[in-house]
């Protein structure tokens, strides 16, 4: 009928999240897994002169997802692997993750996406390359971070398609 | 005595028609322009074009869950979310729920479809594409199913009378195997599309053309040019595309001869064994249960390739044991989709400082350049490829190095450019690819179900080689790196191009139509639906759909007139 869509993604059609800014008030996660949820997803994309993760709704984007779009198996992964990941933290910096400071959760948090990106097989699910993804489409996909940090047009209006880069500034974020 | 007469007049018409997507739609706007009195059946709920619309505007933030369906809800539409790509929070209400709309895969086959007013012309993709002399000959060339009753000069001025209507975008290329269209101005390549262009030209001496596409680039009849959001498929508020509920539907309202009903389930077509004609069809309302007849001296079946099949194949009399019209047993049979998901990607540096502005609700197309002149390949016909170039944007950044600030910064400039392409390929008619109803298996209004018996036969899976490497050795050709080739093998159905199982031919003996689209043995029932299809070709197909049905409206209406039907 239409046929394929060839979008950079590895998402598939990408579309939204519904972060509201309202105070999350967890459903799914335990305490230390919700803790540790807005600790991780806030050192992937922290506040700058934009807002950060935690402002934009990510911490309830990310549980919703787990919560209502992944299949029972998913959701037990990825809860395990929430809790495996502060386990690994504690072991190896004697705090869980949300109890470190900015710059070693920075530091613990960079290291693992180096091991995931360099030293896992490819293929397999990897727990912080899952939730670093749900983090970006979750923050990516806000109002925030579609139109502050990436450009969005509602109504562009017409296709140029080869124009010079600085005229639009930004990457689309669609 | 009195009652029933005037509940017969009251249910009296000029003309049915059975169905309201992209050819129903059509049917009823020819006929209804003529001046006949037309009823047209829906056989679910009513879109009224905008207001019906409920996703239309929502920016990505106002979707839930990324736009995807919870894995609760997924259930409902496992078959008709095997796409990947059409069902999603955003779009849901156009697809069936499967649980409601059962039917049986003897093999795999993949029926996706929406039950509203305008069916699938909302959702469709909008490719617009005529199919060439070649194409009409090819059968009785190659000796293949049945020779179309029809040849491209028939057709021609029919194509060009819809195109002016429904408004196609694209470039006139001159090409014998793709005649031009009616063309409202081309949309633009991107850079790296051109770049592609140039290559495939000097090297392989192939074209690539912007695609045809039913996006309006300039305004239309009241309705407005394409905005370049890329979110057809919840309905346009411009009316930048196609569809019935844009288009046909409103022309055909404006003559006030058009009557539709929706929630309408057609279960047969009434034969009338003294005179040998249709005289009307038996709807089940789905709301109320009731049954009700409705009577016309003509009916067009424009149900779609699937559900005309079911209800001719349902209207079983003395006459016709074995479904209206079918003398032949070929009603059912024959069954084609194109088939595709096959094909290659790859990367391109180079353009690092060049972007793009909108979101083209199109891509690129590269017509059919196998086997035009001769069979020189072990298969016969061939595949034209559907492709797009685009740069990388955030998701790529999931694998960087970069988190924190950096990433945040990271994201802002696009990535790699990227062009990926598929092929579409012919499918040839063949007896054993057929559907049936299973009259045991019924659903909650009755009807018997539809049964899929069909599968790609060893034509269509050594073309679906060259569909794979011919790409690849294209981008490599054109400089590409980390090139992937990818045959995702699904099953028949996948190209939502179903197709062929009434096929028209010359001989009532080996076919159910003739080349005015008619019953061969009931003068008064036409079927312009993919149904008629007797061979596929390789483009997409509702332009034809929609060509063959203003003809047959046309031909209906002067036959009405000489008092021939």
């Amino acid at each position: 009928m239409g046929g394929v869509i060839f979008a950079p993604s590895i998402f598939g059609v990408l579309s939204g999240c519904t972060a509201t800014g309202d105070p999350w008030k967890p459903v799914l996660f335990n305490q230390s897994q919700a803790d540790l949820t807005k600790a991780l997803s806030e050192t992937i994309i922290p506040e700058t002169d934009t807002a950060g993760a935690i402002e934009v709704g990510v911490p309830g984007f990310i549980e919703k997802m787990v919560n209502e779009v992944y299949t029972e198996d998913q959701r037990l992964v990825f809860l395990e692997g929430l809790d495996s990941f502060n386990s690994a933290c504690i072991e190896a910096t004697g705090n869980s993750f949300a109890d470190l400071t900015s710059e070693e959760q920075f530091e613990y948090a960079f290291e693992m996406n180096r091991i995931a990106l360099t030293e896992q097989p490819t293929g397999l699910p990897d727990f912080f390359l899952l939730f670093k993804e749900l983090t970006m489409v979750g923050y990516f996909t806000s109002e925030v971070g579609a139109t502050q940090v990436l450009r969005y047009e509602p109504v562009p209006g017409y296709y140029d398609g080869c124009m010079p880069f600085e005229e639009v500034g930004r990457t689309w974020a669609t | 005595m009195n009652i029933n007469i005037k509940a017969q007049n009251s249910n009296t018409y000029d003309a049915i028609v059975v169905g309201t997507g992209i050819s129903g739609g059509w049917a009823a706007k020819e006929l209804a322009e003529k001046g006949l009195k037309t009823l047209v059946l829906e056989r679910g709920r009513d879109v009224k074009h905008v207001e019906d619309y409920p996703t239309m505007l929502k920016d990505p933030w106002e979707l839930p869950n990324n736009d995807q369906l919870s894995a609760e809800e997924l259930k409902l539409y496992e078959k008709q979310s095997r796409t990947g790509y059409t069902v999603r929070e955003s779009t849901k209400h156009w697809w069936v729920k499967d649980p409601n709309q059962p039917y049986r895969e003897e093999k795999p086959f993949n029926w996706m479809r929406g039950y509203h007013v305008g069916g699938r012309s909302i959702m469709w993709g909008r490719q617009s594409y005529r199919l060439s002399p070649m194409d009409f000959e090819a059968n009785a060339k190659d000796g293949i199913g049945v020779d179309w009753p029809i040849r491209y000069s028939d057709l021609e001025d029919w194509y060009s009378y819809v195109e002016r209507f429904a408004g196609i975008s694209g470039q006139a290329e001159g090409l014998p195997q793709l005649p031009d269209s009616v063309f409202q101005p081309p949309m633009e390549l991107n850079c790296l599309e051109e770049h592609f262009k140039e290559s495939i030209k000097n090297r392989f001496d192939r074209m690539l053309t912007i695609g045809r596409v039913a996006n309006l680039t300039e305004p239309k009849d009241g309705r407005g040019m394409c905005m370049h959001r890329n979110l057809c498929i919840r309905g346009c508020p411009y009316g930048g595309y196609f569809s019935s509920n844009a288009s046909t539907l409103p022309a055909a309202a404006s003559t006030g001869n058009m009557t539709l009903r929706p929630h309408s389930i057609v279960n047969r077509v009434i034969y009338d064994e003294n005179s040998g004609r249709a005289t009307g069809v038996e709807v089940i309302d789905s709301e109320t249960g009731e049954m009700i007849e409705f009577y016309s001296k003509i009916i067009f079946l424009n149900a779609s390739t699937v559900n005309t099949t079911l209800i001719m194949l349902n209207s079983r009399s003395n006459r016709f044991p074995n479904g209206l019209g079918n003398d032949s047993g070929e009603l059912g049979h024959n069954l084609m989709d194109h088939h595709l998901s096959v094909g290659a990607s790859g990367q391109y540096d180079g353009f690092e400082d060049k972007y793009y502005w909108g979101r083209r609700p199109n891509g690129f197309y590269i017509p059919r350049y196998r086997n035009l002149n001769a069979n020189n390949r072990d298969y016969i016909r061939g595949f034209g490829y559907q492709g797009g170039g685009s740069r990388q944007n955030w998701v790529a950044a999931v694998r960087e190095l970069a988190i924190g600030k950096q990433l945040k910064e990271f994201v802002q400039t696009p990535g790699t450019w990227t062009l990926g392409m598929g092929g579409f390929g012919e499918m040839l008619p063949d007896h054993s690819n057929r559907l049936y109803l299973d009259f045991d298996k019924t659903d909650k209004w009755g009807q018997p179900t539809v049964v899929f018996d069909c599968e790609l036969k060893e034509n269509e899976l050594l073309m679906r080689k060259d569909m794979m490497e011919d790409a690849a050795e294209m981008l490599e050709a054109a400089g590409f790196k980390n090139i992937n080739t990818y045959d995702s093998q699904p099953p028949p159905g996948h190209g939502i191009h179903e197709m062929g199982t009434a096929r028209m031919g010359r001989d009532p003996k080996t076919s159910v139509l003739n080349g005015w689209n008619q019953i061969h043995s009931v003068k008064n029932v036409f079927v312009t639906d993919g149904a008629c299809m007797t061979s596929s070709a390789c483009q997409n197909p509702s332009l034809t759909y929609m060509a063959l049905t203003a003809r047959a409206a046309n031909y209906a209406s002067e036959e009405l007139k000489k008092g021939n039907l």
